[in-house]
This record gives structure tokens, C-alpha cells and sequence, in this order.
């Protein structure tokens, strides 16, 4: 893929964009829609460059972001842990995978009125909620990766005398990666929107409540404000995990 | 013996089931607050609420809202997925669209379209048509470019228009990749349908489960917990029997754990 072709594919892509920026100015402006409801862009993103500067918006965020990290790096950790403890072991594989199968089409947000009641209003029940809905795209990527290996590859690793505890981390682990990522991929998006819902819910702080609390008041241009800033905190997160990715997989063919 | 250990194997996630609720009676006796009731305290107020007309009228209206917004979702994603998986152009004018609408909760837009919408149904089955929308144009966008290209070209070949390659090559190539979008997306309705009824109090599942937690009324918040549960995985199992008989040409996926230890 040439670069020129690159430009060509970014300009396309940034089409869609600009005619539904382009359709919302127009509404607002052609007076369709009034302002309360509406908003023009404009207006929105002035709001968003003002408030991005107070350190009152930053800390909301530095709470959204706290909890977001906090659930995800659990998910990552127990959803490896487990996917690979899964797929090496058939006593373990038959302990998680009914248990899975129960879990993973729970829905998880039904669970966090419990949540509240044992954990309270705090970090915690945020965090657990976070966890719990990033783990299972995990896990499931991390144990389907596993299961897949090559066998040659583990028997070679085993002729050349590789221990056999050794194997799961030099050989398995290393070829589950790309799968791996894939999944850290779907439960990074899953985490944005499982933290932002849990602070709707529990409205105390971060960015799920400053929606709420401007929807309490009919503030639309405040409702437009947090929205936008998770959106583009997912796109610096996923492209972050895109980075990291291309650095981990810098010696695997492309894809 | 062989029958016995299909008959574990196939008991499997109703004694999960059970054990979860084993581990919650246990964990409630032992904490014994009045915030964390027993299993058999919850199970035994789901009765109560089945059986109150308004309340089942409520669920009920959830799972129409909830099918409606999944079919709407499921007819436009599928075709907008298998063309961006076909076409370069197609993908690179919608791409940078769906990366900035997919971080957004969905259910977060309920309280900006109810001021357009309303609160009505109209609002809720909306926010549900675009929870499960980007889940299988993603997954069908992967199934699509996972097609062999050998194929397409037999299809040109014998005289196959563009469009009905698509259909007859392209889909029914893609339909396993599809199907696994469908079943996550299957799920996200659930929890958007759960959530756009907590923010916007009127009826539903949602509303029940909120307004019985502001209320205190700890029984009704466990055991709507245990059907909103319920409903989760009785839909999934479904569509996995479904999706069993759709794509059962297509090798079940890696089912064995690995041979080394």
C-alpha cells in the first residue's frame, strides 16, 4: 500500500464525517431544530475546547480514565491467565467453559445494582463492573489463540527438550499474541462503554455524570461535551493498543 | 460410560448454574445484611413478579423492543459489513465513522434522542438498533474478506453478476462469521434495552430492576437480576441451536485443549 493510496483512503473516510458535521450545522443553523435541543457544532466544540483547559473537566476525566485502566488491566490479567490456564489444561477447561457459557451472555450491566449494594457508590463496584464485562472477549480470544498453536510447533519445542511448564510461556503464550490483541481490542472499546454507563448509573463523578448532570438541567450543549470526550479517548486508547500491537508483533507476518 | 460423559458434558452449564447459586447462598448467609438476600430469598420473589400483570406487560414490551431494534440492526448491518469487507472504497469511506461512533455507549445517546424522540418506544428501539449495528458490520466486514477469492472468480467466470456473487457466494461463505456478530450483538441489546430503560423510567425490565433498588426493595433488585440473567442466556443458548443448524457445515471451533501437559 503506497502512501499516496493511504491519503486517498484517509480524505474518503473523513466524507462521512464532514456531511454529518455539515448535516448538524445545517439543521442548527437553518433553524429545523432549536437551539435547546440541538446545538450548533460549533458552539459544541468551543464548549469542549473551554472545558478540556479547566482542571475541574481533567480530573472528572482522570476519574473515567482511573477506572477504565483499573478494570481493563484486571480483565487483561485474568482473561490470559485463565484462556491459557484453559487451554492447556482439560481438568480446568472443564471447570471454566460451562462456567463461561453461563457467564458470558449475562448481561453484565443487571448485575451492577448488586454491585452497588454489596461495594457502594465508590471506585470499586465501577471497576468490577468494568472487569467483568472486558473479561470474557478476552479470555474467549485468549483460549481460541491457545487452542490454535501449531501442534508442531510444541513438538518441536518438546524434542528439543523445553520443559513442558516452559512451553506455555515460550511457545504458547507468544503465538496466542495476535488473537490475544484482538480480543484486548473488543474489551478496550467494551471497558469506554461499561465505565461511562456505570457512572450514569452511580452518577458521583467522572464523565458518565456530567452527561447526567446535564441532562438533569437541559444543558444539551454540556450533554454534547462528554459524549465527544469518551469518543475521542476511545480513539487515543485504540490507537495506543495499535502501537503496542505492532511493536509485540514486529517479528509476525502481516496479517 | 460414553453416555454418561456426554450427559456431564451436556449438564455442564446448568451445574455452573448451581454452583453460582450455591456460592451466593453460602456468601449471603455469611455476610447476612440485609442489602445481599439469600438465593432462595430472590428465586422465591420471582414468582411475585411473574405473575403481576404490569409487570410481566413491561418485560414483555423490553423483548419487542429488543427484537425489533435486533432485526432492524441485523437486515441493514449485514449487506453495510459484506460490502465494506468487499470493496476498499466502500471500507475506507465508513471506517473512520464507525472508530468514532464505537466508543460511545450507545445507551449514553438515550437522554439526547429523548429530547428529539421522546420517551416512547421509538427513542429505545433506536438506541438498541445502533448497539448491535457495529458488532456484526465488524464481523461481517471480517467474514466477508476471509472469502477465497478463487471462489468469487469461478463465480465471474460462470457468469455471475456482482450482486449475485454477493449473495450466493459471499454470505453464505461469511454466515459463520456473521452469526458469531449477531450472537454478541444478541447480548449488547440485552444490556442497552436494560440500560436505555434505567435512564428513561417509564416501563421495561430496566425500570423495574432501578425503581426496585431506589426503593430498597433488595428481593424484587436480585431476582429481576436472576431473570434479566435468565433471559441473557435462554436467548444465547437459542441462537446457538439456531446458528448450530444454519452453519453446521462449518467445523465446530476448536473444541479440544491442547496435547502437551
Amino acid at each position: 500500500m503506497n502512501a499516496r493510496a493511504v491519503t486517498t483512503d484517509v480524505l474518503l473516510g473523513m466524507v462521512p464525517i464532514a456531511l454529518l458535521i455539515g448535516l448538524w450545522q445545517a439543521i442548527a443553523s437553518f433553524g429545523y431544530a432549536p437551539v435547546a435541543l440541538l446545538p450548533p457544532p460549533g458552539a459544541v466544540f468551543m464548549r469542549l475546547a473551554q472545558q478540556l483547559a479547566t482542571t475541574a473537566f481533567q480530573q472528572e476525566i482522570g476519574a473515567t480514565l482511573f477506572r477504565l485502566f483499573a478494570g481493563f488491566s484486571i480483565a487483561v490479567i485474568l482473561g490470559v491467565g485463565i484462556g491459557l490456564a484453559a487451554a492447556a489444561s482439560s481438568a480446568v477447561n472443564a471447570v471454566v467453559r460451562p462456567l463461561v457459557r453461563v457467564l458470558a451472555p449475562l448481561p453484565k450491566v443487571a448485575l451492577y445494582p448488586a454491585l452497588l449494594l454489596l461495594l457502594g457508590f465508590g471506585h470499586e463496584s465501577k471497576i468490577i463492573l468494568v472487569a467483568a464485562d472486558a473479561l470474557f472477549p478476552i479470555l474467549l480470544s485468549t483460549y481460541y489463540g491457545a487452542s490454535t498453536v501449531e501442534q508442531k510447533l510444541i513438538w518441536s519445542a518438546m524434542a528439543a527438550g523445553t520443559p513442558r511448564r516452559q512451553i506455555l510461556f515460550k511457545v504458547v503464550l507468544p503465538a496466542a499474541v495476535p488473537s490475544i490483541l484482538t480480543g484486548c481490542r473488543i474489551g478496550l472499546v467494551i471497558s469506554c462503554i461499561v465505565v461511562f454507563l456505570a457512572e450514569m448509573i452511580a452518577s458521583t463523578d467522572g464523565l458518565g455524570h456530567l452527561l447526567v448532570a446535564a441532562a438533569r438541567t437541559f444543558q444539551a450543549v454540556d450533554m454534547f461535551v462528554p459524549l465527544i470526550t469518551i469518543s475521542l479517548l476511545g480513539l487515543v486508547l485504540n490507537g495506543l493498543l495499535q502501537a503496542v500491537r505492532s511493536y509485540l508483533l514486529r517479528g509476525f507476518p502481516e496479517v | 460410560m460414553m453416555s454418561m460423559r456426554t450427559l456431564v458434558t451436556r449438564s455442564g452449564p446448568l451445574l455452573a448454574c448451581l454452583g453460582l447459586l450455591g456460592i451466593w447462598q453460602i456468601a449471603a448467609l455469611i455476610l447476612n445484611t440485609d442489602s445481599f438476600p439469600t438465593a432462595m430469598d430472590a428465586i422465591r420473589a420471582i414468582p411475585s413478579i411473574l405473575g403481576d400483570k404490569e409487570s410481566l406487560i413491561n418485560i414483555l414490551a423490553s423483548l419487542r423492543r429488543m427484537a425489533i431494534g435486533f432485526s432492524l440492526a441485523v437486515m441493514l448491518s449485514i449487506p453495510l459489513g459484506l460490502t465494506m469487507g468487499r470493496s476498499r472504497g466502500v471500507a475506507s469511506f465508513f471506517n473512520p465513522l464507525l472508530m468514532v461512533i464505537y466508543p460511545v455507549p450507545k445507551a449514553a445517546l438515550m437522554p439526547i434522542i429523548m429530547l428529539w424522540l421522546g420517551v416512547g418506544d421509538v427513542s429505545k428501539t433506536l438506541v438498541i438498533f445502533l448497539g448491535v449495528s457495529l458488532p456484526v458490520i465488524y464481523h461481517s466486514i471480517q467474514g466477508a474478506k476471509a472469502v477465497e477469492e478463487k471462489m468469487l472468480w469461478s463465480g465471474a467466470a460462470m457468469g455471475l453478476s456482482a450482486a449475485q456473487r454477493m449473495i450466493r457466494i459471499v454470505l453464505p461463505a461469511a454466515l459463520p462469521e456473521i452469526l458469531t456478530g449477531c450472537r454478541t450483538g444478541l447480548v449488547l441489546a440485552l444490556i442497552t434495552m436494560i440500560t436505555s430503560e434505567m435512564i428513561a423510567r417509564q416501563s421495561g425490565a430496566g425500570n423495574i430492576l432501578f425503581n426496585a433498588l431506589d426503593m430498597g426493595q433488595y428481593d424484587t433488585v436480585y431476582a429481576m437480576i436472576i431473570i434479566i440473567g435468565a433471559m441473557g442466556i435462554g436467548l444465547d443458548a437459542a441462537f446457538e441451536k439456531l446458528r448450530a443448524q444454519l452453519v453446521n457445515w462449518s467445523e465446530p471451533r476448536f473444541d479440544l485443549p491442547l496435547s502437551f501437559s
